[in-house]
């Protein structure tokens, strides 16, 4: 399974992809785990206690391209590679990987974001599952950070600002070849909540999960919820999603 | 005055956009509100609704489909872009678009540039920007008056304000304001003030009324003007007034 969450900053993208990467590890799954953010976060709903797990300067090397300065990753180095040298192993033998960090106004992180393309584009294939954290908001092209995803996971709170970064998400993955597209409902209050998502960003429902104060809680602990809260709602709510995507993408 | 918004997607950088330039304009000085974020909503939080925000966003992006004319000046933009939210502020979007004209004034520029370029003085301005640390990095150059850095009260959202705050010093961009909202209870205002030594942060109390009115499509300044949220970020208002 290659997935990707997106959708409007604080929706929730991090804590459903964090967990929904353990979720899977736990079932057996060979687990890759990418943050594509440069904002920490992903680490913190995976359990991990590093919040910069991005690629080490000696993974690239630069290259010279008529006149132009070109970056790739260091030579004998595969994407596969890179991944089990440098991904960290979290709870559940999930392996994570995150683009550098930005560090301040004059930091330079083109290197790692170059190599962390590269690796993108050689995954390891069958045996592993990928489940990516895509920036918040529309301007991250998403079909160039999440190339490697069959399924986009559009996270959606019952507010009209998430519900308007849906619609957006939406529209811009109808104008490409796109794989599968499907809402994720999250904090949701109501139980109408889900249908109107639906109803208002064209896409189809995979799924809800409640609004959860002991994920809140969890945040605020810096904890993920997965072992915060095992078996409350959102843990709950997440098994329910691998579930309805493992049946989604089928073949039929 | 001009103030940039910066901070963690999610961490309430545009519903505190909203009251403080609403706040600011009811005071009797003219307020602009730039919507710099790629996915603009401050209009929902400004109060003009859901569909006029929509709207806004619609004309932009006609002008990136190369569907509509370009704004030939900064003025222009302000007035294409535009719309007049209650209290009097004027909103523009002027994010960055997919395809921008070299040296347009309406997207030739970034938003921070923009904001740089922005000069009448009888005018406050507030941008809120986008998510992330790449707004201070584009604001090197172009100082602001303030930098306001929102945050929460989670580890997460602590380390990126954190940093923005650190970047906006070390570049001398402007004053840092740091915002935490929804801080529920002394632990997390101790949590606050650890990760910002020195700098004093606004604390706003986690406040439920904020929630209801944003579900509701209603700006929390009129759905619970009262409610200690809202209260908080009304001072916060007239205290960037008060120092100038």
């Amino acid at each position: 399974m290659r997935v990707a969450f997106v959708g409007k900053g604080g929706a929730g993208k991090s804590s459903l992809a964090g967990t929904f990467a353990r979720v899977l590890a736990s079932t057996g799954q060979r687990v890759v785990a990418l943050d594509s953010d440069p904002m920490p976060g992903m680490a913190f709903s995976l359990g991990i206690p590093q919040t910069d797990a991005g690629l080490p300067d000696e993974a690239v090397e630069e290259y010279d391209e008529d006149g132009r300065r070109r970056y790739r990753l260091r030579e004998g180095l595969t994407g596969t590679g890179a991944i089990e040298r440098y991904a960290v192993r979290g709870p559940d033998g999930v392996h994570f990987l995150q683009l550098g960090k930005a560090r301040g106004p004059r930091w330079n992180n083109t290197a790692q974001h170059y190599g962390f393309q590269r690796i993108l584009d050689d995954l390891p294939g069958p045996g592993w599952s990928v489940v990516g954290d895509l920036p918040g908001g529309t301007r991250q092209p998403f079909f160039t950070w999440g190339r490697y995803a069959r399924a986009f996971l559009v996270v959606v709170e019952p507010t009209p600002a998430s519900l308007l970064t849906a619609r957006r998400l939406a529209k811009l993955a109808a104008t490409e070849s796109a794989p599968r597209v499907v809402a994720v409902a999250n904090k949701v209050c109501d139980p109408q909540d889900g249908g109107r998502i639906a109803a208002r960003t064209g896409l189809t429902l995979l799924g809800s999960v409640p609004f959860d104060p002991a994920l809140r809680e969890s945040d605020r602990l810096g904890r993920a919820v997965l072992d915060h809260d095992p078996d409350g709602p959102t843990a709950t709510a997440v098994r329910s999603l691998v579930t309805a995507l493992r049946r989604e993408m089928e073949p039929t | 005055m001009k103030i940039a918004v910066v901070g963690k997607g999610g961490s309430g950088k545009t519903t505190t956009s909203g009251v403080v330039a609403r706040t600011l304009a009811r005071s009797g000085r003219s307020t602009l509100a730039l919507d710099c974020d790629s996915n603009p909503n401050l209009g929902i939080s400004l109060g003009i609704g859901e569909e006029a925000t929509e709207r806004l966003v619609a004309v932009r992006d006609a002008v990136d489909a190369g569907e509509e004319e370009h704004a030939s000046s900064a003025d222009d933009l302000v007035e294409r872009f535009g719309v007049t939210a209650p209290d009097g502020v004027r909103l523009a979007v002027v994010t960055a678009i997919q395809n921008p004209q070299p040296g347009c004034p309406c997207c030739g520029i970034s938003p921070e540039r923009l904001l740089g370029e922005l000069a009448r003085p009888d005018r406050v301005v507030v941008a809120d920007f986008e998510a992330g640390l790449g707004t201070v990095m584009r604001l090197d150059g172009n100082p602001v008056d303030v930098v306001m850095v929102v945050v929460e009260p989670t580890p997460k959202s602590l380390e990126v304000g954190r940093r923005a705050a650190e970047s906006v010093r070390e570049s001398g961009l402007g004053r840092v304001v740091v915002v935490a909202n929804r801080v529920r209870d002394d632990e997390d205002a101790a949590r606050v003030r650890a990760a910002f030594p020195g700098l004093e942060p606004v604390l706003v109390p986690d406040d439920p009324a904020i929630m209801d009115a944003e579900r509701q499509d209603v700006a929390p300044l009129d759905a619970a003007p009262d409610a200690p949220g809202v209260r908080a970020l009304v001072d916060l208002a007239d205290s960037l007034l008060k120092a100038g």
